[in-house]
């Protein structure tokens, strides 16, 4: 900090301004607005008579449809976080440990080329991929693996399989830079010790990635459980996750009440798992001030 | 034993490595494995793309797979059609406001942040990241509520402002990140040699900081472009963005005009990666 004896706001605070008027008016706001919204019995706008009510979380809780609903949101964020780190580990390893210049860049190029992408148009290629006549089921039945396509669409496979292409590279990315900061002599030392590159890699460089590990899944999931696009598209609207509720509840029930209770529910475990990133964030870099 | 680069399994060490055949094979074939494995993982990421671009010149109007011909025809019907010329351009609007007022909002709160003395930074910083962790969807959901309660329709201020809030991020992120590896120090000389305040931002703050606020707006544009679930609760019908157009699109047709939508979209997010990279290096931008 440019001068650490003088802790009162200086001038440049002021510019702080605009960001904090964006943030009050068009994100607390709302939120809080939504908040409302969930306990009330209609709009307070156009109802006459609006009261305070517990409805829209009892229906929640009463109807083992909706329970389902939020199960199966949680499920697919659950699996898909195991598949991204279990697909994200080896990769973001060779990236972090590669010497070459170039392969790094090769390498990033790759991982972020999907994010680039767009969620619609990922999904439409796992649409292509994965469909009936998709190349996965004209390629098997052409080799005669199969004789029937499988049946990889509209299916929660297929979900998990568009979703961990989708985020794989935020845990990538999260993974890469806490490996590149183990230094790479611990596993040296286990190994001219006698460890196989193996248990060197389990006994050494995984427990010191393991912050990491944390701060990647959280991520993973927290993207996983809000995803509405691949969920819609790829589960063919046969799934029903807590996203695609909450649209449904707006576009057609006009169950605004609802929906927002709906939107609480997972705004709560969202926030769990900022605090739970922010932890692990924390000890992935105890040392960076901010940020 | 071999002592120096084979510990690292990459390409290069374990093409180092091949020719020292007496550290045994088993260490060879754990190698291969690693990179076999690698190697897979990239075209489980890689290969939907390629797939995408197969389709969008295949010329049968389902899925086909081998692909029968190359055409332009889906190129030509993307182009020709008024819907998706629309939503391209409104898009492109959208993204541009959105860059515009998410590059000055956040390189003077980054700037507030790293150089105003606030109290609770870490906290205002955490807060003005947490867009980036809360569901996208919800922060559509809870500003549609508002305009719905406010009464102020669907405009397209509200659309922006809403993708302003999920951008905004990036370019704290990556101002914050230049502003705290400079030297302060040459702040305090330009005053010391009697500059103004406001001649040191422009002279001296400003030019140093402008990789970062421009990598931030980049990332900016490419996510407004690509935002889906805030636009989604935000468009008016008729007037909607692309992503938004190829998603009604996509749920009940599948030819190749999302094909050549996507490609489009690919080739635009990929000129501005390049340009990212090659006017201020895309490596220490994407630590997460």
């Amino acid at each position: 900090m440019s001068s650490a004896a003088a802790q009162r706001p200086n001038g440049l605070a002021l510019f702080i301004l605009p960001s904090a008027l964006l943030f009050a008016l068009f994100f607390f706001l709302p939120i809080g607005l939504m908040a409302l919204m969930s306990v009330l019995t209609g709009n307070p706008v156009v109802a006459p008579k609006v009261a305070f009510t517990t409805r829209h979380y009892a229906r929640m809780v009463d109807d083992p449809f909706y329970l389902e609903v939020i199960w199966t949101t949680i499920r697919i964020g659950l699996v898909t976080t195991l598949v991204a780190l279990a697909i994200g580990y080896p990769l973001a390893h060779w990236m972090a440990r590669i010497k070459s210049r170039t392969g790094h860049a090769l390498l990033l190029m790759a991982v972020l080329a999907p994010m680039l992408t767009g969620i619609v148009v990922r999904t439409f290629a796992w649409m292509t991929l994965l469909s009936d006549k998709g190349v996965v089921n004209q390629t098997l039945m052409s080799l005669g693996v199969i004789g029937q396509p499988l049946k990889l669409m509209y299916t929660e496979t297929g979900i998990v399989v568009g979703l961990v292409h989708i985020y794989v590279p935020f845990m990538v990315l999260t993974l890469t830079g806490v490996i590149g900061r183990i230094d790479e002599r611990l596993e040296q030392a286990a190994e001219n010790l006698g460890a196989s590159p193996l248990r060197a890699f389990l006994e050494v460089t995984l427990p010191l990635s393991l912050p990491g590990i944390l701060a990647g899944s959280l991520l993973v999931f927290a993207l996983a459980i809000s995803a509405y696009v691949t969920p819609i598209l790829l589960g063919g609207f046969q799934i029903m996750t807590l996203p695609i509720l909450i649209y449904q509840q707006i576009s057609a029930n006009f169950n605004v009440g609802f929906a927002a209770a709906l939107g609480i529910v997972l705004l709560m475990i969202s926030l769990g798992l900022v605090v739970a990133y922010n932890r692990a964030l924390g000890l992935v870099s105890g040392q960076r001030e901010l940020q | 034993m071999q002592t120096t680069a084979s510990h690292s399994p990459s390409l290069a060490a374990a093409r180092q490595a091949a020719p020292a055949r007496t550290a045994g094979s088993v260490r060879h074939y754990g190698r291969y494995l690693y990179l076999a494995v690698n190697i897979a993982i990239l075209i489980f990421l890689l290969a939907p793309i390629a797939i995408v671009v197969v389709f969008a010149l295949n010329p049968t109007p389902f899925i086909q797979f081998p692909p029968v011909g190359v055409s332009l025809r889906w190129f030509e019907k993307f182009f020709a059609s008024r819907d998706f010329m629309h939503a391209l351009g409104f898009s492109l609007e959208v993204a541009v406001l959105t860059t515009i007022a998410a590059t000055i909002l956040g390189a003077s709160a980054a700037l507030a942040l790293a150089r105003g003395n606030l109290p609770g930074a870490r906290l205002i910083v955490a807060t003005m990241l947490s867009p980036l962790m809360l569901p996208a969807i919800l922060t559509g959901l809870a500003l549609f509520q508002t305009y719905v309660l406010l009464d102020v329709g669907r405009p397209t201020w509200g659309l922006v402002a809403g993708h302003t809030l999920v951008t905004l991020p990036y370019v704290v992120r990556t101002t914050l990140a230049v502003l705290h590896n400079f030297d302060t120090r040459l702040e305090e000389a330009a005053q010391n040699l009697g500059a103004s305040p406001l001649r040191t931002f422009f002279e001296v703050t400003l030019p140093l900081i402008k990789p970062g606020v421009l990598a931030g707006a980049i990332f900016a544009f490419i996510v407004s472009f690509d935002q889906f679930p805030v636009s989604l609760f935000l468009v008016s019908p008729g007037n909607e963005t692309l992503p938004v157009t190829l998603f009604n699109y996509l749920k009940f047709d599948l030819d190749g005009t999302i094909g050549a939508a996507s490609v489009v979209s690919i080739v635009l997010a990929f000129v501005v990666v390049i340009g990212l990279d090659r006017t201020v290096g895309l490596r220490s931008y994407v630590k997460l």
